[in-house]
C-alpha cells in the first residue's frame, strides 16, 4: 500500500486520552462484567467480552490514525500488522501466568513490548516520528485488548487453562480457542478492525468521526464471527453475541454511511466524471 | 501457579533458538528485493508488494511445510531444512512469474538502478533502466538474494516452531499445536516489519546500499524477540 | 498413505490453487486493491477524477488471510455440530464473502469522501456493480483455499488446525497475488495511455486511464483486460507454489525415513537451482530482444 499522510499531527476532535481511557477502562471493564456475569448469570452474558474488544479496536484504531499520519514508510497495514503480533504473545504470556488478573497482565507485557519496540523504532532504526513510542505502546495494548475481549466472548472466560469446578471440567482458552485454530481468525479479524479504518478513509479530507464510526463497524463484524464460534463452546453462548453485533454493525454502517455524505464531494447515483470547469 | 524460574532455567536452549530465530527474519528480510507500491508499476526494482507482505508469505509457506514434516519426524534439522526449502520454493516461484509480468506483460527487461553492473553476472545494469524510473524486474543478482532471504525466513519461522513444540510440558504436542503455531505467526510479523521499517519499506537484496543498515534491525529484533521468547516458553511450558 | 493417493490429492489441491490464484487476482483488480491502487488515490490530486472503485481494504495479504480464516472458522464450527465437509466449506466461504462485502465498500466510500477537495465524487452504480462480482471472486478464493487447506489436513494428515491453515494459505496466496499480476494491472492497463515496453516514467504518476473502449473506464473493464494475462499467471504461481512445495514430501515421503526425508530436501533445492536457471534465461532472452534503452555514453565518447 502506499505511504499515507502529509506529515505533522492529525486533526482530532475527541482527544486522544479519552480514547486512551474509553479503551483501557471500557475494555477492562467488559471483559470482567463478561468473565463474573457468565459465571453468575449463564452464558448468554459472554457478549460483554466481544463489546470489551470493540473498545480496544476504536482505541487502536484512533492510534493508528495518529501515527500513520506522518507516513511510516511502508503503509498503514505494517503497524496494525505488528501490533497484534506483539498483542498475541502478550495475551498468551499473560492469560497463561495471570489466572484472574490475566487480561491486565495482557495489557501490561503488551504494553512494555510496544514501548521497548517503539524505542527501538526511533532510537536503533532512526525512523523520528515523534510519537512512535507512545503509539506503537497504544497500539500494541489494543491489540491485546481485543484478543482477550474476542477470545473471552468465544470460551466464556479468560481463565487460560481447564479448571475443575463441582467435578465438571470447565475448559479454558487453551482448549477452546487456541487448540482448534479460532485464534487465527481472532489474530487477524483483530489486526484489520485496527488498521483497516484509517486505510479505508486515507485522504486528505479524512475526519476522526468518520474514522471512528468504520472501526465500531468492523468491530460489528468481529462481534458477529466471534459469536458464530461461541455457538460450540459449552461456556459461551452465541445467540445473543450474534445478534448484539448486527446491532452494532447496522448502527455503525448507517452512522458511518451518514458521515461519508456529509463529507464527500458528491454522491451520484451514476453519471460521467467532473467536467474541466468543475475541477477548476 | 506457574513455577517460572524453573520453566526458565529448564528452557534456555529453547529461548536461544527463538531468538535466534527472530533475528534470522530480520535478516531475511533485509535479502527480498521488494520494491513496494512504485515496483508494481515497474518504477522500481524488486517485486511489487510490501517487504512484510512478501516476507511473511514465503515464511509462513515454511511454516507449513515445517509443520508438515514435524508431524513425522522428531530430526530438528530435517524439521528446519524442510521449512527453509518450503520458503525458498515459494519465494523463487513468485519472483520468477513476477519477472515473467515485467517481461512479457509490461514489456520492460529486468534492470536495478542501484548499481552499475550486477554483481553475479556483470551484466551491464544502467542501460536497460526504462526512462523516468528506478529500475524494474528481477535481475539475477535480487533473485539470489531473494532466495536466500526467503530461506532465511522460513528458517527462522520453522526454527521458533520447533523450539516451541519441543518444549517438554507432559502435553500430547496436538493440545498445543495451536498456541505454538499461532506463536509463531505473531512473532514472524513483528520480526518482518521491523526490519522493513529500518530499510523504508524497499530494497533491492545484498547489493543495495541500504542493505548495510541491518546490524539495526538485527538489534532490535534480537531485543524484541527475546523478551517475546521467554514469554512464550513461560506460557506454553507452564500448560 | 499410498503414494498413489498423495498426488491424486496434491493434484487436486494444485488444481484448487491455480483457480484460487486467479480469482484473487482479478478480484483485487475489480476492486483495485494493493500497491497500483495507489496510482487510483493519487489520480483526484492531479486532476483526473475516475470511476474505478478505490478497495483499499489492507495489503493484499491481510485481506485475503481474513476472509479465508473466517471461512476455515465458520467451516470448523459447523464441522463440529457434525456438518458435511463440502457443506461446511461452502456455508464458510459464503460467510467469508459477505464480510468481504462489507470490506470492500468502506473503503471505496471512505476514501472518496477523503478526497473532497479533488473533488472526486462517489458513484453508487459502481458500487452496485462491482461488489458483487467482487464478492464473487471472494467465494471462489475462499473456497479454493478451504479446498486446499482441508485436503492438507484430512488426507495428507498436516497438524495444524484447518482455521490457522486457511489463514496462512490466505496470507501466502495475497503475497503471490500482490507480486505477480497486480503488476499487470498496475504497470500496464492503468497506463495503456503510454508507450509499451518500459516502466512507468515517475512525471506521469497518477494519469491513469480513465476512458473504457466504450464509456467511462470501470474496474471491471480492467479484469477483462488481466483475465488475459494477469489472473492466469497469478494462479499458475500459486498453484506452482502448493503443488511444488507439497509434491517433493508427497514423492519422498519422510514418514517412512529420515533419508527420504533428506532426499525430499534434495528435491527441492533442485527445483530452485532450476528455477533459477530459467529466470536467468528469461532475464538474457528480454535484454538481448528488447536491448538497451539508452547508448553507452563512454563507447560514443571513446
Amino acid at each position: 500500500m502506499s505511504a499515507g499522510g502529509g506529515g505533522g499531527g492529525a486533526h482530532a476532535a475527541i482527544p486522544q486520552n479519552n480514547l486512551i481511557a474509553f479503551g483501557v477502562v471500557g475494555g477492562l471493564v467488559f471483559i470482567y462484567a463478561a468473565y463474573f456475569l457468565v459465571q453468575i448469570a449463564g452464558p448468554y452474558m459472554s457478549f460483554l467480552g466481544a463489546l470489551g474488544a470493540i473498545c480496544g479496536i476504536v482505541w487502536g484504531a484512533s492510534a493508528v490514525r495518529r501515527v500513520a499520519n506522518y507516513g511510516l514508510g511502508t503503509g498503514v497495514p505494517s503497524i496494525g500488522m505488528l501490533a497484534i503480533g506483539i498483542g498475541i504473545i502478550a495475551t498468551i504470556f499473560g492469560l497463561a501466568v495471570g489466572g484472574i488478573i490475566g487480561p491486565i497482565l495482557a495489557v501490561i507485557f503488551a504494553s512494555l513490548i510496544g514501548l521497548v519496540v517503539g524505542f527501538l523504532g526511533n532510537k536503533v532504526l532512526n525512523m523520528g516520528i515523534p510519537i512512535m513510542v507512545q503509539s506503537t505502546t497504544e497500539i500494541a495494548a489494543a491489540g491485546a485488548i481485543t484478543i482477550v475481549g474476542l477470545s473471552t466472548s468465544m470460551a466464556g472466560t479468560f481463565m487460560f487453562f481447564d479448571e475443575v469446578v463441582n467435578g465438571l471440567t470447565v475448559p479454558g482458552v487453551a482448549t477452546t480457542v487456541m487448540e482448534p485454530g479460532y485464534i487465527a481468525v481472532i489474530f487477524i479479524m483483530g489486526a484489520l478492525a485496527i488498521l483497516h479504518p484509517y486505510n479505508a478513509n486515507l485522504g486528505p479530507d479524512e475526519k476522526q468521526d468518520r474514522t471512528l464510526a468504520c472501526a465500531f463497524e468492523k468491530g460489528g463484524i468481529a462481534m458477529i464471527i466471534t459469536g458464530i464460534v461461541a455457538t460450540v463452546t459449552p461456556l459461551a453462548s452465541g445467540t445473543v453475541t450474534i445478534v448484539v453485533g448486527v446491532v452494532i454493525w447496522y448502527v455503525a454502517f448507517s452512522e458511518y454511511y451518514k458521515r461519508v455524505k456529509r463529507d464527500a464531494y458528491m454522491i451520484s447515483g451514476a453519471g460521467l466524471l467532473p467536467s474541466k470547469e468543475e475541477l477548476e | 501457579m506457574i513455577d517460572i524460574v524453573g520453566i526458565l532455567a529448564d528452557n534456555i536452549l529453547t529461548i536461544v533458538l527463538i531468538t535466534l530465530g527472530g533475528i534470522l527474519i530480520s535478516l531475511g528480510v533485509h535479502f527480498v528485493p521488494v520494491g513496494g507500491a512504485p515496483a508494481a508499476m515497474a518504477q522500481a526494482t524488486g517485486v511489487g508488494t510490501g517487504t512484510v507482505q512478501l516476507a511473511a508469505g514465503a515464511g509462513l509457506t515454511g511454516l507449513v511445510t515445517a509443520g508438515f514434516m514435524m508431524n513425522v519426524t522428531d530430526n530438528m534439522g530435517l524439521i528446519i531444512a524442510s521449512g527453509t526449502i518450503g520458503a525458498m520454493i515459494m519465494i523463487s516461484v513468485t519472483m520468477l512469474v513476477g519477472q515473467m509480468m515485467y517481461v512479457y506483460g509490461v514489456g520492460c527487461p529486468p534492470a536495478s538502478a542501484k548499481v552499475k553492473y550486477d554483481p553475479i553476472t556483470k551484466d551491464r545494469q544502467d542501460l536497460y533502466v526504462s526512462q523516468g524510473t528506478e529500475g524494474h524486474g528481477v535481475p539475477t543478482a535480487s533473485y539470489i538474494s531473494g532466495i536466500i532471504g526467503g530461506g532465511l525466513g522460513g528458517l527462522g519461522g520453522s526454527m521458533i516452531y520447533y523450539a516451541l513444540l519441543s518444549i517438554d510440558n507432559g502435553l500430547p504436542e496436538a493440545k498445543f499445536i495451536g498456541i505454538a503455531s499461532i506463536f509463531a505467526v505473531g512473532l514472524f510479523f513483528v520480526n518482518a516489519v521491523i526490519p522493513s521499517y529500518n530499510i523504508g519499506g524497499t530494497i533491492e537484496g545484498f547489493h543495495d546500499p541500504k542493505f548495510k543498515r541491518f546490524p539495526n534491525a538485527v538489534l532490535a529484533s534480537f531485543i524484541a524477540t527475546f523478551l517475546a521468547a521467554i514469554m512464550g516458553v513461560v506460557a506454553i511450558g507452564g500448560m | 498413505m499410498e503414494p498413489l493417493t498423495g498426488m491424486g490429492v496434491l493434484a487436486l489441491m494444485g488444481a484448487a490453487a491455480t483457480i484460487a490464484g486467479a480469482s484473487e487476482d482479478l478480484e483485487s483488480d475489480v476492486g483495485s486493491q494493493s500497491n497500483p491502487n495507489s496510482q487510483v488515490q493519487l489520480a483526484p490530486q492531479m486532476m483526473y477524477p475516475h470511476r474505478i472503485y478505490n478497495k483499499a481494504i489492507s495489503g493484499e495479504p491481510p485481506s485475503n488471510a481474513l476472509i479465508c480464516a473466517i471461512g476455515g472458522t465458520v467451516a470448523t464450527v459447523l464441522m463440529v455440530t457434525g456438518a458435511a465437509a463440502i457443506l461446511a466449506l461452502i456455508v464458510g466461504s459464503f460467510v467469508a464473502m459477505l464480510v468481504h462485502g462489507t470490506y470492500s465498500v468502506t473503503p471505496y466510500i471512505g476514501r472518496s469522501a477523503s478526497q473532497k477537495r479533488f473533488k472526486q465524487p462517489i458513484y453508487l452504480d459502481i458500487i452496485r456493480s462491482h461488489t458483487p462480482v467482487i464478492m464473487g471472486f471472494a467465494f471462489i478464493t475462499t473456497f479454493c483455499i478451504l479446498v486446499i487447506s482441508y485436503l492438507m489436513i484430512s488426507a495428507l494428515g498436516h497438524p495444524f488446525p484447518l482455521p490457522l491453515l486457511a489463514f496462512i494459505w490466505g496470507i501466502a496466496i495475497g503475497a503471490i497475488g500482490s507480486s505477480t499480476g497486480d503488476v499487470h494491472y498496475g504497470a500496464e492497463r492503468e497506463f495503456q495511455n503510454f508507450e509499451f515496453g518500459s516502466g512507468l516514467n515517475a512525471a506521469n504518476s497518477g494519469n491513469i486511464v480513465r476512458k473504457a473502449e466504450s464509456g467511462i473506464r470501470n474496474g471491471i473493464d480492467n479484469s477483462w483486460f488481466c483475465a488475459k494475462f494477469g489472473g492466469p499467471a497469478t494462479g499458475l504461481a500459486f498453484g506452482m507454489v502448493v503443488f511444488l512445495s507439497g509434491w517433493i514430501t508427497v514423492v519422498f515421503d519422510p514418514s517412512i525415513s529420515d533419508t527420504l526425508g533428506w532426499e525430499a530436501i534434495i528435491a527441492g533445492v533442485v527445483i530452485v537451482l532450476i528455477l533459477i536457471a530459467f529466470n536467468r534465461k528469461i532475464e538474457v532472452d528480454a535484454r538481448k530482444r528488447y536491448g538497451p534503452y539508452k547508448v553507452d555514453d563512454e563507447e560514443v565518447g571513446a
